[in-house]
């Protein structure tokens, strides 16, 4: 349970990264941001989007690298003052929060729509929230192990499945390339700005790399990864589905591996393969976001017990879960959060970081 | 415009419902960790009641220690002293421990002098030959030559008479000497000879214990096509013999403590001295020593008293009874348990991998033996999930396996009236029962009833209609994946687990066994066995450990031990 002298090598740390950002996002990416752009472009977005992230993911990096073996919550109050500190310490811990009880609705609402018609909500969300605490009370170590089980057959599976749809794609799909010019294309940038929302998880996480120099090149890697899982997942479902087949569906990823079959193998559909992995995906960034909220109510009230506040988190987060009516709240309330992350994560450890140059604090490990 | 926005947010207030699934949310896993808690203390205590029970009973605790006396002997016979006075010790002999039936006394005089002697045995555990011929021969009909007789006749001399009996008169080559009663029982109790001696102030124990043991056959429980043909027995000497043998390593070091405050037996610790951490040397010396229990029956005592984690379905700790594997072992830089008294040996720390590898992997070339590990690895997973698949597949998800499979399903099971689980636990149960009565039937009956059993089951349950044929194939893949582990503790704890798999898929579906699976993966992180991680080296990424995981790679590429291990010593080819 003693976390402070736990420490993480930077391939768990892009292990981590990667886990936090494959979540709901992946099989709502290809509408929400074909709806923004409108052209076939979508893809040039991901890409573009994902370069825009590497960016503010090295500020944020650079931010944690100034104070050393200091989480977020902790060093806050360094740069800005106790009052301030507390306001933005409160909001990244709402932040955690909400997003993980967001993954748990969707994570309910599609299990309850494709595996389990007649399972009450409830005992399918419990579960999982319970399952998740025995991992997370294990501490960084333990979750960081379960991770590095779950990403390499996340990542052979779900590669594999999307690459199998290969007998839907159509190149034509995908053109023309910048038939609009490039406007259609940055007001994609939004949507797929907010999918990337997952970097946020190394203002906690640096403090406790063993070598927390390396952390550009933890978050280098791990968006880099994401990018590339997004890029394949949005040139697939976009070259097959095509544009106008996308706008309908509410989750086209998944829609996508549905439509086709493969005679001869053992399965002939798929979808149960990509419903798997991506709640074990769904499980890691619960598991991560729960964890993060615990890290931050223990530093920021300078609290003892991790785990008392684990489990009195329990309660709030189902809580926040159930609050949707629907699945369009449930999208709403994703949309909102990327919103507040951009805030949280992108703007505000610029000015953190500005501030702590200017008034000299922290280490110049930068 | 006020009440209406009121009126949407109380519109997001949840329903008392959502309170209550809120509050159970965290009350079960606050209830199941503190049961889990409360129980790992209970276990720790040795009781459930909270009361700090004695450890020792009084007869444990010598009357130095209590206080009551002078003496730091513990026992039957405990601080009583041999006088040196003939008769008198003889008498206390035979009053003692002389009376068991099987301890017999011989007395007789040693030529050329009036010495009156006894020798004392336990038959059974001594070679009468032995002392006809070393003990009784020298005194009885050598003797003593004229010369030396003279100081025989002077019992101040006593010195001299048990340096002259040690250094010419008796050719053998374990002699101690003691003057307590304890010490004298104990040793002839255990297949020593006890001496008395007319005019020595105590008794000599000379060793010529012999006891009948085994073979170093070919050992039951793990067998392989190629690999040495042998196996530990129940000797401890003759194991650490075997150990030094054929892995006979300069630096190979054998401690050797007692355990067991009633039975007493030798515990033997072995590693190589600059291979194997020090610290966890330290640590599975400290756990051994830490034992307190009457008898150490089976190395299995050892092994569930040290292992870290009593609620947990996973060996911590490998038993083998094949000196190489045990040798391969100390190579990487692990530790071996040797027992006094059973031929299985505990190997520290366990890692989960090393429950599916065979010593065999590692004779073969290495690209069957990689697909034999490969093979074995989805023997497991079929072994553990193959019927949960089953069940959540036909009631939960038809819909997901291909149309013509579902269609002969239903064909084969419309006549069956149980849901799948029942349908499945009867033949699972059915199974796990014929295995377990092939264990305890006598050989000669035990394939007869494999054939009744595989009979009823296989024919007769589908034509009764209460099993499908589908299922059937699914179970009979189980049985013979779960026979493909290696240890047998291993496939112990994958078949108990099977049915764990099932419920969670009788209740949930794929979805129950999804999270089946993440409840084993997070176990099994939390798991570590002597403070490796249980996982390893599959994570934490040693990607240098992989060579020799799912893959063995060629040997000449395994040039370095696991790192996972903390080893002094690194290098291989050294």
């Amino acid at each position: 349970m003693n976390d402070s002298q736990v420490k993480i090598s930077t391939t768990q740390a892009v292990v981590i990264i990667v886990n936090y950002m494959l979540g709901a996002g992946i099989l709502t990416l290809p509408r929400t941001t074909s709806k923004a752009v409108g052209t076939p472009d979508v893809w040039i977005s991901i890409i573009l989007s994902g370069l825009i992230i590497t960016g503010v993911g090295i500020i944020l990096v650079t931010l944690c690298r100034r104070f050393p073996e200091k989480t977020v919550f902790q060093f806050t109050r360094e740069i800005t003052g106790r009052w301030i500190a507390y306001i933005l310490g409160c909001a990244n811990i709402l932040y955690f929060m909400v997003i993980a009880a967001f993954e748990i609705r969707v994570m309910a609402d599609v299990t309850g729509m494709y595996l389990l018609e007649r399972t009450p909500t409830w005992a399918i969300v419990m579960v999982f929230m319970w399952i998740g605490i025995y991992l997370i009370s294990g501490g960084l170590p333990v979750i960081v192990r379960v991770f590095e089980v779950i990403l390499p057959i996340t990542l052979v599976i779900f590669v594999m499945e999307i690459l199998l749809s290969n007998q839907l794609f159509e190149i034509g799909n995908l053109r023309p390339v910048l038939g609009e010019g490039i406007m259609p294309v940055v007001k994609g940038l939004k949507p797929s700005l907010l999918s990337y929302t997952g970097y946020e998880v190394m203002l906690v996480i640096t403090a406790y790399m063993q070598n927390p120099k390396k952390s550009n090149k933890a978050m280098t890697w791990g968006l880099g990864i994401s990018t590339s899982i997004y890029l394949i997942t949005v040139v697939m479902v976009v070259g097959s589905l095509s544009l106008d087949g996308i706008k309908t569906r509410t989750w086209p990823t998944l829609d996508l591996v549905r439509s086709f079959e493969i005679q001869g193998l053992i399965f002939e559909r798929f979808e149960s393969l990509l419903l798997v992995i991506w709640i074990l995906q769904i499980f890691s960034t619960f598991a991560i976001t729960h964890y993060c909220a615990s890290v931050g109510i223990r530093d920021l009230f300078k609290a003892k017990k991790m785990r008392t506040i684990m489990y009195c988190l329990l309660p709030f987060i189902y809580l926040a879960a159930m609050i949707p009516k629907n699945v369009y709240e449930t999208f709403a309330l994703g949309d909102m959060l990327g919103n507040v992350s951009v805030v949280l994560f992108a703007i505000l450890p610029l000015v953190l970081l500005l501030l702590s140059i200017i008034r000299k604090k922290g280490g110049k490990h930068a | 415009m006020n009440g209406k926005m009121w009126s949407t947010i109380l519109s997001y207030v949840p329903k008392w419902t959502i309170w209550a699934q809120a509050l159970m949310v965290f009350v079960v896993p606050v209830i199941l960790y503190l049961t889990t808690n409360w129980f790992h203390t209970a276990i720790k205590r040795g009781s459930f009641s909270r009361k700090n029970k004695m450890n020792h009973s009084p007869k444990d605790i010598s009357p130095a220690e209590a206080g009551i006396g002078p003496g730091t002997e513990t026992g039957h016979y405990a601080n009583i002293k041999l006088t040196g006075i003939y008769t008198t010790d003889l008498i206390t002999v035979r009053e003692t421990f002389g009376k068991n039936a099987d301890v017999h006394i011989r007395e007789f005089i040693i030529r050329g002098t009036n010495t009156r002697v006894a020798v004392m045995y336990t038959e059974g555990l001594t070679d009468t030959d032995l002392i006809d011929k070393y003990l009784i021969e020298p005194l009885m009909i050598k003797g003593i030559p004229e010369l030396k007789q003279e100081s025989f006749l002077h019992p101040e001399q006593a010195d001299f008479l048990s340096t002259y009996l040690k250094t010419q008169i008796l050719p053998v080559s374990e002699i101690q000497e003691t003057q307590s009663l304890q010490e004298l029982a104990t040793g002839v109790l255990v297949g020593k000879n006890g001496l008395l001696v007319d005019g020595l102030p105590g008794a000599m124990l000379i060793g010529t214990s012999r006891l009948k043991t085994r073979g170093v056959d070919e050992p039951l429980s793990e067998g392989l096509l190629r690999g040495p043909r042998i196996g530990f027995t129940e000797e401890l000497s003759d194991n650490t013999g075997i150990l030094r043998r054929y892995g006979s390593d300069q630096s190979l070091f054998i401690e050797k403590f007692e355990v067991g405050s009633r039975i007493k037996k030798d515990v033997a610790i072995a590693y190589i001295q600059d291979i194997a951490d020090p610290k966890l040397v330290t640590e599975v010396m400290k756990r051994v020593k830490a034992i307190h229990m009457d008898a150490m029956l089976e190395s299995g005592y050892i092994e569930q008293l040290i292992e870290d984690d009593t609620l947990s379905p996973f060996q911590q700790v490998l038993n083998t009874e094949r000196p190489d594997r045990v040798i391969g072992a100390l190579l990487e830089g692990r530790v071996a348990i040797l027992l006094d008294g059973t031929p299985f040996v505990l190997v520290v720390p366990v890692t989960f991998s090393m429950l599916l590898q065979s010593p065999e992997d590692y004779y073969e070339r290495w690209i069957p033996s990689t697909f034999l590990r490969i093979l074995r690895f989805m023997a497991a997973m079929l072994a553990l999930l193959a019927p949960a698949l089953y069940i959540s597949f036909i009631s939960f998800h038809p819909g997901l396996i291909p149309t013509k499979l579902v269609l002969t399903i239903i064909e084969t099971r419309s006549g069956v009236p149980f849901p799948s689980l029942i349908e499945a636990l009867i033949m699972e149960l059915s199974i796990e029962i014929l295995r377990e009565a092939g264990i305890r039937l006598p050989k000669p009956i035990a394939p007869a009833m494999g054939i009744v059993g595989g009979l009823i089951i296989g024919q007769a349950a589908v034509q009764a209609g209460i099993i499908s044929q589908f299922l059937v194939i699914v179970v009979a893949v189980t049985a013979i994946s779960s026979f493909t582990i290696p240890v047998y503790s291993a496939g112990l704890t994958l078949r108990l687990l099977r049915f764990a798999a099932m419920f969670s898929a009788a209740v949930m579906g794929l979805y129950g066994v999804v999270m089946f699976f993440l409840l084993m993966c997070t176990h099994l992180a939390r798991l570590s066995s002597f403070g490796v991680p249980y996982i390893a080296p599959a994570v934490p990424y040693h990607l240098s450990d992989w060579k020799d995981f799912v893959i063995r790679a060629p040997l000449n590429m395994m040039r370095r031990r696991p790192d996972m291990m903390n080893t002094t010593d690194e290098d291989r080819k050294k």
